[in-house]
């Protein structure tokens, strides 16, 4: 219930200024955003309806951080584990991490273009979800979830107890089990906090990206878009739209984490 | 020949300023098959490090160590070691964290949890299986510590402090337990303690360590009708004895250290 106090504070705040301003194309009244809310289905500035961009926007993500994390985890574990790994990528790692993921956007559509994965595959103008997936997009996505997801599983696995390792091997468990069995194990809740955060960061960067030029589609694009034609109501209503597709993501990530790790907030 | 021969090793760690440190030096003893032996000592004397090299998780600098005539060369999987720390898998649940062993040699899961109810319950914890490491007390996470090396089915069973951390009630009831289980299995038992108490109560026969460097200079044998009461006579001539030789260590550092 407390919660609430705030969101009323800002909506009445909003309202007022709504009022008083008395112009759509700079504030809108709450009712008209909330009015685009209810009807995800309505097609925008024709453009498509919210539910569209937001599905462009959310395929690019989900594809792009898979990515980050079928490369992210392996590699964090073998880095974290095996010392020649760790000197090996350190260098490269350090010097790329500081390098803000926005910052490749340019780069990436230099290089890329705008080339889809329905490209690749020869099916040009094709209006299916995989001509909207931009393999320049799909980089700086899969930049931008790769760090966390690295980084925590690295942690996870140097901070798996000494003592556990030891246990293992005196009952019996070779390297490979040792892996299964105990390494990964252990360092899962870390490695989840990484694709947790991985997510969170692959959101905002689509966002970013989509606000460039070469796309037609996706919730940033719209945000640009409704800006151009001045109809603040929709650009409104898809920042909200963005916090609550964040919020969600971020929440389904923790519900699989704390399924799965009850042990390591339990324990001490 | 005996069951784990120890023929003077010696261990030399490199200290935090890279200077020597002799952990252990000269140290020879026996144990007989079936034998439950306690080592006894000053904190700091190298108890730990002495199972460690038993175990084979580190090598000694110097001397050699055998176990059944097979010379102990790298990991020792044929011992486990009870550590002092609570060491269970805290993923796993009790019964998978007793299977373990058995699960890494690919035995079924159905044999495996039979075998695993088996030392589950000779350590007292049937209705446990399906808990978690973090719902268990201390002294329950030590009993399921001691059955999951139990299935692994050691030649040697290391023990190192594992009670240390417990109440004195709980390590009195787990003491009796283990011996229990001792008497059952008819493990070969090297446990390690600095409680003199708990070291006459358990074992057959009582070896005891001096520090800096750490070597073993006396040995008792323990010859009182189990189970022991701990106000009997013997047990408090035993108690006397190993104190005075205890103190005679401990003076004799005194003296080195104001010299």
């Amino acid at each position: 219930m407390l919660g609430l106090v705030i969101p009323i504070i800002i909506l009445a705040t909003w309202e007022f200024f709504a009022i008083e301003a008395n112009n759509p194309a700079l504030l809108p009244r709450v009712g008209d955003v909330v009015n685009r809310l209810v009807h995800p289905f309505t097609d925008l500035l024709n453009t498509g309806s919210f539910v569209r961009h937001i599905c462009v926007s959310a395929s690019r993500v989900v594809l792009g951080f898979i990515l980050a994390a079928i490369i992210g985890i392996p590699l964090g574990l073998l880095v974290g584990r095996y010392l020649l790994f760790h000197r090996l990528f350190s260098p490269v790692i350090e010097l790329l991490r500081p390098l803000c993921p926005i910052a490749w956007i340019p780069f990436a559509m230099a290089i890329f273009k705008t080339y889809t994965i329905a490209d690749m595959f020869g099916a040009h103008y094709t209006t299916n979800i995989f001509g909207q997936i931009q393999l320049g997009m799909l980089y700086v996505i899969f930049y931008g979830g790769f760090f966390p997801i690295f980084l925590n599983t690295v942690h996870g696995v140097k901070s798996v107890k000494h003592l556990y390792i030891e246990s293992a091997l005196l009952l019996g468990a070779d390297q490979k089990k040792l892996f299964k069995k105990v390494i990964f194990p252990s360092s899962l809740p870390s490695i989840l906090t990484g694709l947790r955060v991985g997510l969170g960061i692959s959101w905002m960067v689509i966002i970013a990206a989509e606000m460039l030029p070469g796309s037609d589609a996706g919730i940033g694009y719209l945000i640009i878009f409704s800006y151009e034609l001045a109809e603040m109501d929709i650009l409104i209503a898809s920042m909200i739209l963005i916090g609550a597709v964040g919020a969600l993501l971020s929440y389904g990530v923790k519900v699989l984490a704390d399924r799965t790790s009850v042990w390591q907030a339990k324990e001490r | 020949m005996s069951f784990l021969r120890i023929n003077n090793i010696g261990k030399t760690f490199l200290g935090e300023r890279k200077e020597k440190v002799i952990a252990l030096s000269d140290l020879s003893f026996d144990c007989q098959d079936g034998e439950f032996l306690c080592i006894v000592g000053p904190t700091g004397c190298g108890k730990t490090t002495l199972l460690r090299l038993i175990a084979g998780l580190e090598r000694p600098s110097v001397g050699d160590i055998a176990l059944a005539n097979t010379p102990v060369l790298g990991l020792n999987r044929e011992t486990t070691l009870v550590f002092q720390q609570y060491s269970l898998f805290p993923w796993r649940n009790v019964i998978d964290n007793v299977c373990f062993s058995l699960e890494m040699k690919k035995i079924p899961k159905k044999t495996r949890y039979l075998k695993a109810r088996k030392f589950i319950d000779l350590v007292g914890l049937a209705g446990f299986e399906k808990a978690l490491p973090y719902e268990l007390s201390g002294g329950m996470q030590q009993r399921v510590a001691i059955a999951r090396a139990l299935a692994h089915n050691p030649k040697l069973l290391l023990l190192d402090e594992p009670f240390g951390a417990l109440d004195e009630r709980t390590r009195h009831r787990l003491q009796a337990e283990l011996l229990g289980v001792w008497q059952k299995e008819r493990k070969t038992v090297v446990f390690v303690t600095h409680n003199i108490d708990e070291a006459i109560f358990l074992a057959s026969r009582i070896l005891i360590m001096r520090d800096r460097p750490g070597r073993i200079d006396y040995e008792i044998k323990v010859d009182l009708p189990r189970p022991r009461d701990r106000r009997s006579p013997g047990f408090l001539k035993v108690h006397i004895k190993i104190r005075e030789i205890l103190e005679q260590i401990l003076t004799a550092n005194n003296k080195e250290s104001t010299l």
